[in-house]
């Protein structure tokens, strides 16, 4: 069970999530319905992850993002599950920029996708990154040609790519076809061509997609 | 970007343009008055703006020409202006001047002398004082004449008996072969007479416009052509920017409205398939919410289109699009619209409907969301080349136009059409709402 804040503007979705999330077996601790009440909330509550609208009053513009961005400075790696009509990639390094993992960013459309969306929940609450296929294809195409991703095999392009999604080895291995032992060789290969020290497991997975992202 | 208090302003600039119907005794004697007192101004204009130019060119080696020159074009401004003062009465215009740049408080003698000397306007003023002359010369001249043929000849029978009449006298009538009677003699002069008192009023008129006009080419039409370009620029801003501003607000009302419903539709369907399983009886529940999210996205997404483009107008008009807008109001509407706007002859501009359509809406909107009113009165009048809306309300007032506001995307988009809006809505109300829209 996980301790949820809830943040959206319009009472419509903020109702269906409450719901979803309940209905699920979590707790929701706060619903609200703009950017400074987010804020707060994270502050008094702390909880395990938080549930984000980009667009929020009172600006009315990216001010969920700025919120999210703000409380996480405030509460260092609180985890934020950013949800958007439209997700674009100079949004997700906003989030990303602090380089300390436990975010999420997804199109709203996801949640219908239940199941999914809840493992994406829980990911992000237990620090990991979930990037929505969306972003991770614009990123594609947003390569740099002096990247030190250049590096790595188109095979290992695609794990990584998968990794910044937030999926786990198996079901990498699942998505391509392969076997876990091939995914886990991707995955050390390319830590070791990103140069990352041997870390924990999950740490390094992050860095590996932050170094991704910001390619 | 101007303010609509400035727009409200609009009204009593044109209240300085002359009245349009004078009577033609008036007019006879604004155009002799006009002709006339062009005479003198002429020479003198001539004789200040030749003499300057002449020793302006001629010492120019010697630089003080530049000076002089400069002088010159001052003068020649100053004789501008007063024809510029004269012409409103006979062309019957607005009064108009062009923009003259000055000198800057700070600027040097020389950039002071080469400030005039840098301008066509002053340029074209330097012209008119030599080239108006002739004009003005003859135009004085068939005018005096006109005017001593007429009162002289019709007046002959009063002083015929006073000229002395010697040997080798011949009169008119007895070269053109009339005999030397008097009675032929004073009959041909009358006659005479009384042609020119009749067309003295065209003939006059003639001249005060030929000379008139020509001043006005040289003095002002430099200048209205750059205002016209301006007030068509500012034209096509607002046009931009109220695209623009539609084309975010139709943004934003898909993102709050049925982007949002559909998204929860989304949800509610995956709880659906979820308790399919482990809670068939909430799952009917869901699955009645589901369908009536579909009908508020439905109604949201018809709502949507007829703010794009009102079906009821492309078909119907505007009569029968108003009649629809007002029933949806929340705030009684009384209508008044020309029926005539309905028929297929009446039926204006898709532009002009559509502006005024949104107008209406857009005010409605405002009445019924801010204004606190009862009642509400709404009158669409068509009149030759314009169409006046009126949206009238008893509510509290306070409206207004500027940036930020309800009303100001509805601004920009009447002023796109070359219309105004005039918002009068003191605290305490009423509020009126006036748009004016050329057709």
């Amino acid at each position: 069970m996980l301790r949820v804040v809830v943040a959206d503007d319009s009472v419509l979705l903020r109702e269906g999530l409450i719901r979803l999330l309940t209905e699920n077996g979590h707790d929701v601790v706060a619903a609200v319905g703009d950017g400074p009440s987010l804020v707060a909330a994270i502050e008094q509550h702390r909880p395990d992850v938080s549930v984000v609208d980009v667009r929020m009053p009172p600006s009315n513009t990216d001010e969920g993002l700025r919120a999210a961005v703000e409380a996480r400075r405030r509460v260092p790696r609180s985890p934020v599950l950013v949800l958007s009509q439209y997700v674009e990639v100079s949004y997700a390094d906003d989030l990303l920029a602090d380089g300390a993992g436990a975010i999420g960013y997804l199109l709203k459309d996801r949640v219908a996708a239940i199941a999914e969306f809840l493992d994406a929940l829980d990911r992000v609450a237990s620090g990991g990154t979930v990037l929505d296929p969306e972003v991770v294809a614009q990123l594609l195409v947003r390569r740099r040609r002096d990247d030190p991703l250049q590096e790595l095999t188109p095979r290992e392009q695609e794990v990584l790519a998968l990794m910044a999604e937030g999926r786990s080895n198996t079901n990498i291995a699942r998505t391509l076809v392969v076997s876990d032992g091939a995914v886990e060789k991707h995955v050390r290969n390319i830590f070791s061509k990103l140069v990352l020290p041997p870390d924990d497991e999950q740490h390094r997975r992050v860095l590996a997609v932050l170094t991704y992202l910001r390619g | 970007m101007p303010s609509v208090e400035n727009m409200t302003t609009a009204p009593t600039l044109a209240g300085t343009a002359q009245p349009q119907h004078v009577g033609f005794r008036r007019q006879l004697a604004i155009d002799t008055g006009f002709t006339v007192l062009g005479f003198p101004l002429a020479i003198v204009s001539f004789v200040v703006v030749v003499t300057g130019l002449s020793i302006g060119l001629g010492t120019l080696v010697i630089v003080v020409g530049l000076p002089i020159l400069a002088g010159t074009l001052f003068l020649a401004r100053l004789f501008a202006d007063i024809e510029r003062l004269r012409i409103p009465a006979v062309l019957r215009l607005p009064r108009t001047r062009p923009m003259y740049r000055t000198s800057e408080p700070g600027d040097g003698v020389w950039k002071r002398i080469f400030t005039p000397l840098a301008q066509t306007q002053f340029w074209l003023d330097l012209v008119h004082g030599i080239v108006h002359f002739p004009i003005a010369v003859a135009a004085f001249c068939v005018v005096v004449s006109w005017w001593a043929a007429a009162i002289g000849g019709t007046l002959t029978i009063a002083w015929d008996w006073s000229i002395p009449r010697g040997p080798d006298n011949q009169s008119l009538a007895q070269l053109i072969g009339l005999g030397d009677s008097t009675f032929a003699r004073v009959g041909l002069q009358t006659a005479i007479g009384l042609v020119c008192l009749v067309t003295l009023p065209a003939v006059v008129r003639a001249c005060a416009v030929v000379s008139a006009g020509f001043s006005r080419a040289l003095l002002t039409g430099v200048a209205e052509m750059r205002q016209k370009i301006i007030v068509l620029t500012e034209q096509k801003e607002a046009a931009v920017s109220a695209e623009v501003t539609a084309l975010r607000r139709l943004e934003r009302d898909i993102h709050d409205g049925p982007q949002q419903r559909l998204v929860r539709l989304a949800m509610d369907l995956g709880r659906a398939r979820q308790q399919l399983d482990s809670d068939p009886d909430a799952l009917r529940d869901t699955l009645d919410e589901a369908i009536s999210q579909t009908r508020d996205t439905l109604d949201e997404l018809r709502g949507l289109a007829r703010g794009i483009a009102p079906p009821v107008l492309t078909d119907r008009g505007l009569p029968s699009a108003l009649a629809a807008l007002a029933s949806r109001c929340t705030v009684p509407v009384e209508l008044a619209v020309d029926p005539e706007l309905g028929t297929p002859t009446g039926r204006l501009n898709p532009t002009v409907e559509n502006t005024a359509y949104f107008a209406v809406a857009e005010a409605l909107t405002n009445v019924a969301k801010h204004s606190g009113a009862a009642n509400c009165r709404v009158t669409v009048a068509n009149g030759p080349g314009r169409l006046a809306l009126q949206i009238v309300d008893d509510g509290v007032g306070g409206a207004h136009a500027a940036k930020g506001h309800g009303l100001s995307g509805l601004t920009d988009r009447v002023r796109a059409t070359g219309g105004t809006l005039t918002v009068v809505s003191p605290a305490g109300g009423p509020t009126e709402i006036g748009v004016d829209l050329p057709c």
